[in-house]
């Protein structure tokens, strides 16, 4: 309640301005509209709730409600105490299976095997993935909010033992807690409020739902059916994103869609990252703010808050210089896949 | 048989009495013919809900592994390093299961076989590079 206060003062929108809410069901199961609501104190016209948000899907339902016209001024929330609360992110989500019976538990496993193939088929290696955490720890530097600031060389890195081989503690996120929320509303009403206005100039969707145990689950080629519909609809290409946001609970995160979203070729991802374009002074500045696995895990909503503070140019010493395009991917687990793009410019994806 | 045994899974238990007798068995859909794996109610490839377990090889290849540093789960203490693999079956399906190896590490590509172990009462397939 207090993120969605803070994100309605800052919009300078009245809680009796909003006739939209949507909240998100944490992994813990808290946090759903019911419980949102009730705290607000609030009847609203639309009202609902997403049992995964990471933010893209929850921004999405809200462009979707205010198109349709069912709502003007919406709120989203997300909410966790992952962290106080002691969540037991090793226990199988969805109950017991063959694969958790096998020992494959905690996303580090399925993420693990996604990565050691990555390897095994491009080449690709240990200082080359390095990069993600190396980089994100930089940015997060950067970012007096970051949990995780403590330098992070790649001799560190590279000197870290292997969590779950070929995964290292630095390439996932840390358990946290925290609140979250947007405020978003129509182009027209934004025209009247405070702060520079910051348009959501293209939203796709695809879903890879069929099936476990098999490589579409663990390499989520169908990342590469949203990267298109994106680009198709916009207009856009990679080279016209400013600043780029991957939801990262584990780095692979981030070399999976670094290729299939194009930023590099199939397979490339490595060597890409070996070149520097995602760190600080890079010419593709990815999560600027030190993303899941140095900043926060908060379920990747704070990559959205930090888009939208580098387009109004709030966003310390780490501001880049006046991005106009923003970009955030995140995924559902291994079954989804959302992406929109932020600007500050109306015309942008039109 | 216990209540809670897989044995009498209705969607499973036929796997797990084929191990108990060291078989390897996945789903064959009666109308198209696709194997599959993990077992599910229907096709999802023609979507027709007749199915017969089948007799697959009960050999493959390394598609990926992870070794595991760290235990998530308290039944896992004592198991660290253990490896995990997803194992792509001579006969196309896919399984996800232990992998038992010696002190050389796997690689993605290596063959193995399946083996047929009792875990607590439970018949259970695990793979070795042999």
């Amino acid at each position: 309640m207090d993120a969605g206060l803070s994100a309605l003062a800052d919009a300078g929108v009245a809680t009796s301005d909003l006739d939209g809410l949507i909240a998100c069901k944490s992994v813990q199961g808290q946090g759903n509209d019911v419980a949102v609501g009730a705290l607000l104190g609030l009847n609203l016209p639309y009202v609902q709730s997403l049992d995964y948000g990471t933010c893209n899907f929850s921004l999405h339902l809200a462009v979707m409600a205010i198109l349709s016209g069912m709502a003007n001024t919406v709120l989203l929330t997300y909410g966790a105490d992952a962290r106080s609360r002691k969540f037991d992110f090793g226990k199988p989500m969805y109950g017991a299976d063959m694969a958790s019976a096998a020992g494959l538990v905690h996303i580090a496993g399925r993420a693990g095997l996604a990565l050691q193939r990555h390897k095994a088929v491009y080449g690709t290696t240990d200082e080359q993935f390095g990069m993600l955490a190396v980089g994100q720890r930089l940015w997060a530097q950067k970012n007096p909010n970051a949990i995780f600031q403590k330098p992070l060389s790649m001799a560190d890195y590279l000197s870290e033992p292997y969590m779950v081989d070929p995964l290292r503690r630095s390439d996932v996120t840390m358990i946290s807690d925290g609140g979250v929320a947007i405020v978003v509303t129509t182009a027209e009403r934004a025209q009247d409020l405070p702060n520079t206005p910051v348009y959501v100039s293209g939203i796709a969707e695809h879903a890879g739902v069929r099936g476990d145990h098999n490589p579409e689950n663990l390499m989520r080629p169908w990342l590469i059916d949203a990267a298109a519909a994106i680009w198709d609809s916009t207009g856009l290409t990679p080279a016209d994103i400013d600043a780029l946001y991957i939801q990262d609970p584990t780095a692979v995160w981030s070399l999976q869609m670094l290729e299939y979203y194009g930023f590099c070729a199939l397979g490339e991802g490595g060597p890409f990252l070996a070149e520097g374009h995602t760190l600080p002074g890079g010419d593709l500045p990815l999560n600027t703010h030190g993303g899941q696995l140095s900043e926060s895990y908060t379920w990747g909503w704070m990559h959205v808050v930090e888009a939208v503070r580098q387009l109004r140019g709030q966003a310390g010493q780490r501001q880049l210089d006046s991005p106009q395009i923003s970009m955030y991917c995140s995924s559902h687990g291994f079954v989804k896949a959302a992406a929109s793009i932020l600007s500050t410019n109306p015309g942008v994806g039109r | 048989m216990s209540s809670l045994s897989p044995l009498g899974d209705p969607l499973a238990g036929p796997y797990f009495q084929a191990a108990g007798q060291g078989r390897l068995v996945v789903q064959r859909c009666n109308a198209c013919g696709a194997l599959r794996w993990p077992p599910l109610a229907g096709c999802p490839d023609c979507r027709n809900r007749d199915t017969t377990w089948v007799d697959v090889a009960p050999t493959g290849t390394i598609w990926s592994f992870v070794v595991y540093h760290r235990a998530f789960q308290p039944e896992l203490v004592g198991q660290v390093p253990y490896t995990v693999a997803m194992i792509e079956l001579d006969d196309g399906p896919y399984m996800i299961g232990r992998l038992i190896h010696g002190e050389k590490p796997p690689t993605v590509g290596d063959r193995t076989v399946a083996e047929f172990v009792d875990a607590d009462g439970v018949p259970c397939v695990q793979w070795r590079i042999p």
